[in-house]
C-alpha cells in the first residue's frame, strides 16, 4: 500500500505563504463573553457534583423493598374518584390560566400590544407568573380558602399563565399580518381584527400549548398534594408521611399511569382537533399512531354542486363539534367537582385576615440570613448538579437517538423510547424513591432531577441534531470521513447553538423544580420554605421573594447568554 | 352623479426614513372611473394606493377621499371611511382556517358590534347576501370549505366578495394578479371590472404589466420613482408610448420584466428594513 492512498499518511501539502493572518476573523467579544460564562457555569456545576453525597445507601433499598411489598392497593372507587379530582383540579387551572393568558400574550406580542408601555406589563405578568412556584402559591391559598382543592385549581392557574401567555405571545408575533391588515382596511376594530384574522391563526397552537400545559400540570399536581391539595398526590403524601409505602406505591403507580393514559388522550385531541399527524415521539402519539395506521381518513372535500345554504354535516365537522362539546362538558364536570371539594370560603375574610396577619409584617430574624443564603446556593448548586448530570447523560442518548446520528433505525428508536419512559415518569416520584434510598438532603434532588432533565434535555438534543443542514454532512461523507468524524465536525457544530439554548433552559427549570423538591425534604431552600409555610409564617414572603430574585438573575443570565451566541 | 371628485391628492409626499417613496403626486379621480395605476415595483403605487383608505398617512400634502381629509381621521371616522373602500391584495390575505364563508363576512364587521368568531355569530341575514356575493363570483359550492384549500383564483375571488361585503363605493386592487397563472389572472380582472361598471364602482387597480393595463382600462396613471409621469385615457395608446415615458424602450415584454422583478427584490429589502 502506498502512502497516497491513505489520506492519513500523505504528507502536508505546502503550506499556504505566510502572512499576517487576515483571514480568519478574530472571535468577537460576545463570543469571548458567551464562551467565559459558559465556562463559569460548568465549573460551578463540576464543583456542586462533587459537593454532593450522590452514594445510594443498599441497607435502605434492601429494608424499603421489605416494606413496600406487596402492595395494598385502594379500592377501585377510591382510586377512581381521587383520579377524577385530580383531573379535575388539573382542568380547573388550566383552564383559568388558559383564559387569562389571552389578555397577558395580548399585550406581551410586539404586533398586537397597544403602547410599549403595555407590552412591558404583559411581559412582567408573565415571568412574575413564572418565577412564582405553584406549590408555595398552593400553600398560601391553603392558608386562606383551607385545604382542599381550590388552593390548587388557583396555584395552578396563576403559575400556569406565564408558560401560556408567552407561547401564545410567540405565536401571535409569528401570524401572517396579511389578512389583518385586510380586516383593518375594511373597517374593523382592533378586537374584530384579534378575533376574525388573529385568533383564528394561533388558534391550533393555543390548543397544543394548553394541551401541554396539562400534561405538565398533572405531573406538577404531585407536589401539590403535599402541600394540602387533595388527589392522587394528597394520598401518596398522606401514605409516605405515616411510612405506609405498601399503600404508597399504588398511588405511584396510579399517578404514573394517569400521566401516560392523559398523554394518549391529549395526542388523540391534537390529531383530531388540529389535524396534527402524530409525528411525535410521544408515548401517546406512538399509540394514536399505531391504532389509526391502516385507517385511509384523507380530506374529504364537501361534496361540491349540491351544497346549500346549509352548513353540511362533514365527518370533518362532527369530529370538531363533538371533540368541542366533550371539552366543554369536562370542563365544565371540572370546575363543579373543583368548586365544591373541600374549600371553605365561610370564614373567608376571618380566615384571610388571620393568614394576612400571620404573613405580615414579612420578617426573617437576623440570624437565619446566613442560613438562607446557603439554602438558596444549595438550591442553584442543586440546580447545576443536575443540570450537569442530565447533560451528560442526553448527550449520549440524544445523539443516538438523532436520525443523523444513529447508526441504524432500531437504535435511534431504541433510544427514543427510553426518552420517553423518562418523559412520563413525574420528577417528585423519583426525588422521594431517591430520598428513600439516599437520605434526606440534596443529593436525592440532584439524581431525580439529573433522571427526569434526561427526558428534556435529550429529546430537544435529538431533535435539533436532525434538524441540523444535511449538505455539510453529505459533504463530509463524499470526502470518505467516518461516521465520528462526520459528527463532530458537521452535525455537532450546526447544532451547538441550540444545545447551548437546550442546556440553560433546562438550568432554569432545575431551579424551579429544585425550589419544589426541597419541600418533600430534599435540601435548598425549598425545605425552608416549607417550613416557613408551616411554622414561621411571617418568613414566607422574605424567603418568596429571595427566591423570585434567583429565579430572575438566572432568567437573565440565560437569556443573556442566548442573545449573545444569536 | 355629485361633481366633487371622488379621490382628490394635492402635493401627496411620503418618506419612509430617508427614502422617498412619493415625491409630490397630485391626482384628481372621479365616480366610477376606471383607474389603473401603472409603474415597476417601487414606483410607489402600493405607497400610493395604500393612503386612500389611511393604511399609510402622507408625510405631507392632503389626501381627500369621499370628502374627508383622510390624514385627519381617527378612531371611529377612520373606520367608517376604511368600510366604504373595498381593498383586493396581491397575496389575497384571507384567513386560511376558517371558512371561504366566514371569510366573506368579515367584509360586513364594520357594521358590526364587537368581535364575531364563528358563522352563527354572524345575522342570517348577512350570512345571505355573503352567499349571493360567492355565488355572484362563482363559488357557492365552495362557501363551507376552508379558504386554504382553494386555489389561488378562487382566494382571489373570495376576496372580491370580502371587499363587496363592505358594499363599498370604491374598490382598490394592490396587484391583484400578480401571483396567480395567466388564465386565473384574466377572469379575475374581468369579474373586478364586470362587477365595477356593474355598481358603478370607482375602480383603481395598481399593475405592472402594461398590455394587461392598456386593455384593462379606462385612464392610465403612470408613476416613476414616486411621480406621476403619465396620466391620459387608456384608448387608443399603445405600448410603445407607454415605454418610452418610462424612459427605457424595452424590447420585449421579458425584458421589461427582468427588470421589474429585480427592482421589486430591492422594494422588498426596504420595505423590510423600514418596517424596522
Amino acid at each position: 500500500m502506498t502512502a497516497t492512498l491513505t489520506p492519513e499518511k500523505r504528507p502536508a501539502p505546502a503550506a499556504p505563504p505566510v502572512g499576517p493572518r487576515t483571514t480568519l476573523a478574530p472571535p468577537s467579544r460576545n463570543t469571548v463573553t458567551a464562551a467565559v460564562l459558559l465556562f463559569g457555569l460548568l465549573a460551578f456545576s463540576l464543583w456542586s457534583l462533587g459537593e454532593m453525597d450522590l452514594r445510594i445507601d443498599f441497607t435502605y433499598a434492601l429494608s424499603f423493598l421489605e416494606r413496600t411489598v406487596p402492595f395494598v392497593w385502594p379500592s377501585l372507587p377510591d382510586a377512581l374518584w381521587y383520579s377524577v379530582l385530580t383531573l379535575a383540579i388539573v382542568i380547573s387551572g388550566t383552564v383559568m390560566a388558559a383564559v387569562l393568558s389571552i389578555p397577558v400574550a395580548y399585550l406581551a406580542a410586539n404586533n398586537t400590544t397597544p403602547a410599549q408601555s403595555t407590552r412591558w406589563l404583559g411581559r412582567f405578568l408573565s415571568v412574575t407568573s413564572r418565577a412564582a412556584p405553584d406549590a408555595i402559591m398552593a400553600m398560601i391559598f391553603a392558608l386562606v380558602i383551607g385545604q382542599g382543592a381550590l388552593a390548587g385549581v388557583l396555584a395552578l392557574g396563576l403559575h400556569s399563565i406565564g408558560m401560556i401567555s408567552k407561547l401564545t405571545a410567540d405565536a401571535i408575533e409569528q401570524i401572517d399580518e396579511g389578512p389583518r391588515l385586510a380586516l383593518r382596511a375594511a373597517g374593523a376594530t382592533r378586537s374584530q381584527e384579534f378575533w376574525g384574522a388573529v385568533w383564528p391563526q394561533i388558534m391550533p397552537s393555543y390548543i397544543a400549548t394548553v394541551l401541554h400545559r396539562t400534561d405538565i400540570n398533572l405531573r406538577v399536581s404531585v407536589i401539590l398534594g403535599f402541600v394540602g391539595v387533595s388527589g392522587l398526590g394528597y394520598e401518596l403524601s398522606h401514605a409516605l408521611n405515616t411510612l405506609n409505602y405498601r399503600e404508597a406505591m399504588p398511588w405511584a403507580i396510579i399517578i404514573f399511569a394517569l400521566c401516560v393514559a392523559f398523554e394518549i388522550i391529549s395526542s388523540v385531541v391534537r390529531k383530531t382537533l388540529l389535524g396534527v399527524q402524530p409525528t411525535g415521539r410521544g408515548l401517546g402519539d406512538r399509540i394514536v399512531r399505531r391504532a389509526t395506521r391502516d385507517r385511509a381518513d384523507g380530506q374529504k372535500p364537501a361534496a361540491g354542486a349540491a351544497a346549500g345554504r346549509i352548513r353540511p354535516w362533514t365527518s370533518e365537522r362532527v369530529k370538531t363539534t363533538s371533540f368541542a362539546w366533550i371539552a366543554v362538558v369536562a370542563i365544565v364536570a371540572s370546575v363543579v367537582i373543583s368548586a365544591t371539594q373541600g374549600s371553605n370560603f365561610t370564614n373567608f375574610w376571618l380566615n384571610a385576615s388571620i393568614a394576612f396577619n400571620r404573613l405580615w409584617p414579612p420578617a426573617l430574624a437576623e440570624s437565619k440570613w446566613e442560613t438562607t443564603a446557603e439554602k438558596l446556593f444549595e438550591t442553584v448548586q442543586i440546580a447545576g448538579a443536575a443540570t450537569l448530570l442530565a447533560l451528560v447523560a442526553s448527550a449520549v442518548i440524544g445523539s443516538f437517538a438523532a436520525r443523523n446520528v444513529a447508526p441504524n433505525a432500531g437504535v435511534r428508536g431504541g433510544f427514543r423510547f427510553l426518552l420517553v419512559i423518562i418523559r412520563g415518569l413525574p420528577e417528585l416520584l423519583l426525588c422521594i424513591f431517591f430520598i428513600i434510598l439516599t437520605g434526606l438532603g440534596p443529593g436525592a434532588a440532584v439524581i431525580a432531577l439529573g433522571i427526569g432533565g434526561v427526558g428534556l434535555l435529550g429529546k430537544l438534543m435529538a431533535d435539533s441534531l436532525e434538524e441540523v443542514n444535511p449538505g455539510p454532512e453529505r459533504a463530509l461523507r463524499a470526502t470518505g470521513a467516518t461516521r465520528v468524524q462526520i459528527f463532530t465536525s458537521a452535525t455537532l457544530p450546526q447544532a451547538a447553538p441550540a444545545f447551548v439554548g437546550h442546556i440553560l433552559y433546562l438550568f432554569d427549570t432545575n431551579i424551579r423544580a429544585a425550589t419544589i423538591l426541597g419541600i418533600v425534604g430534599a435540601g435548598g431552600i425549598g425545605y425552608m420554605l416549607a417550613g416557613a409555610a408551616r411554622i414561621n409564617q411571617h418568613e414566607l414572603l422574605v424567603l418568596l421573594l429571595c427566591v423570585l430574585v434567583i429565579v430572575f438573575l438566572v432568567e437573565a443570565l440565560s437569556s443573556f447568554i442566548r442573545q449573545l451566541i444569536k | 352623479m355629485s361633481s366633487s371628485p371622488v379621490v382628490t391628492l394635492t402635493d401627496v409626499r411620503k418618506n419612509f426614513g430617508t427614502t422617498q417613496a412619493l415625491r409630490g403626486v397630485s391626482l384628481t379621480i372621479e365616480q366610477g372611473e376606471i383607474v389603473v395605476l401603472l409603474g415597476l415595483s417601487g414606483s410607489g403605487k402600493s405607497t400610493l394606493l395604500r393612503h386612500f383608505d389611511g393604511l399609510e398617512i402622507a408625510s405631507s400634502g392632503s389626501v381627500e377621499v369621499l370628502g374627508s381629509d383622510v390624514s385627519a381621521l381617527r378612531g371611529r371616522p377612520l373606520r367608517e371611511l376604511r368600510s366604504r373602500i373595498g381593498f383586493i391584495f396581491q397575496q389575497f390575505e384571507l384567513v386560511g382556517s376558517i371558512t371561504v364563508l366566514e371569510n366573506v363576512l368579515t367584509g360586513a364587521l364594520a357594521r358590526l358590534t364587537g368581535p364575531r368568531l364563528g358563522l352563527p355569530t354572524y345575522p342570517a341575514a348577512l350570512r345571505d347576501t355573503a352567499f349571493d356575493l360567492l355565488e355572484e363570483v362563482g363559488l357557492g359550492a365552495q362557501a363551507f370549505q376552508r379558504a386554504d384549500t382553494l386555489s389561488g383564483g378562487q382566494q382571489q375571488r373570495v376576496a372580491i366578495a370580502r371587499a363587496l361585503m363592505q358594499d363599498p363605493d370604491i374598490l382598490l386592487a394592490d396587484e391583484p394578479v400578480a401571483s396567480l397563472d395567466p388564465e386565473s389572472s384574466e377572469a379575475v380582472m374581468n369579474l373586478i371590472r364586470e362587477i365595477g361598471m356593474k355598481r358603478k364602482l370607482t375602480v383603481i387597480c395598481s399593475l405592472h404589466q402594461v398590455e394587461l393595463a392598456l386593455s384593462w382600462a379606462d385612464r392610465i396613471v403612470g408613476l416613476r420613482h414616486g411621480e406621476v409621469v403619465l396620466d391620459t385615457v387608456a384608448a387608443g395608446l399603445s405600448k410603445e408610448q407607454v415605454m418610452e415615458v418610462y424612459g427605457r424602450v424595452a424590447t420585449s415584454t421579458g425584458e421589461f420584466e427582468a427588470v421589474a422583478s429585480e427592482l421589486a427584490e430591492t422594494a422588498a429589502e426596504m420595505r423590510a428594513v423600514v418596517g424596522k
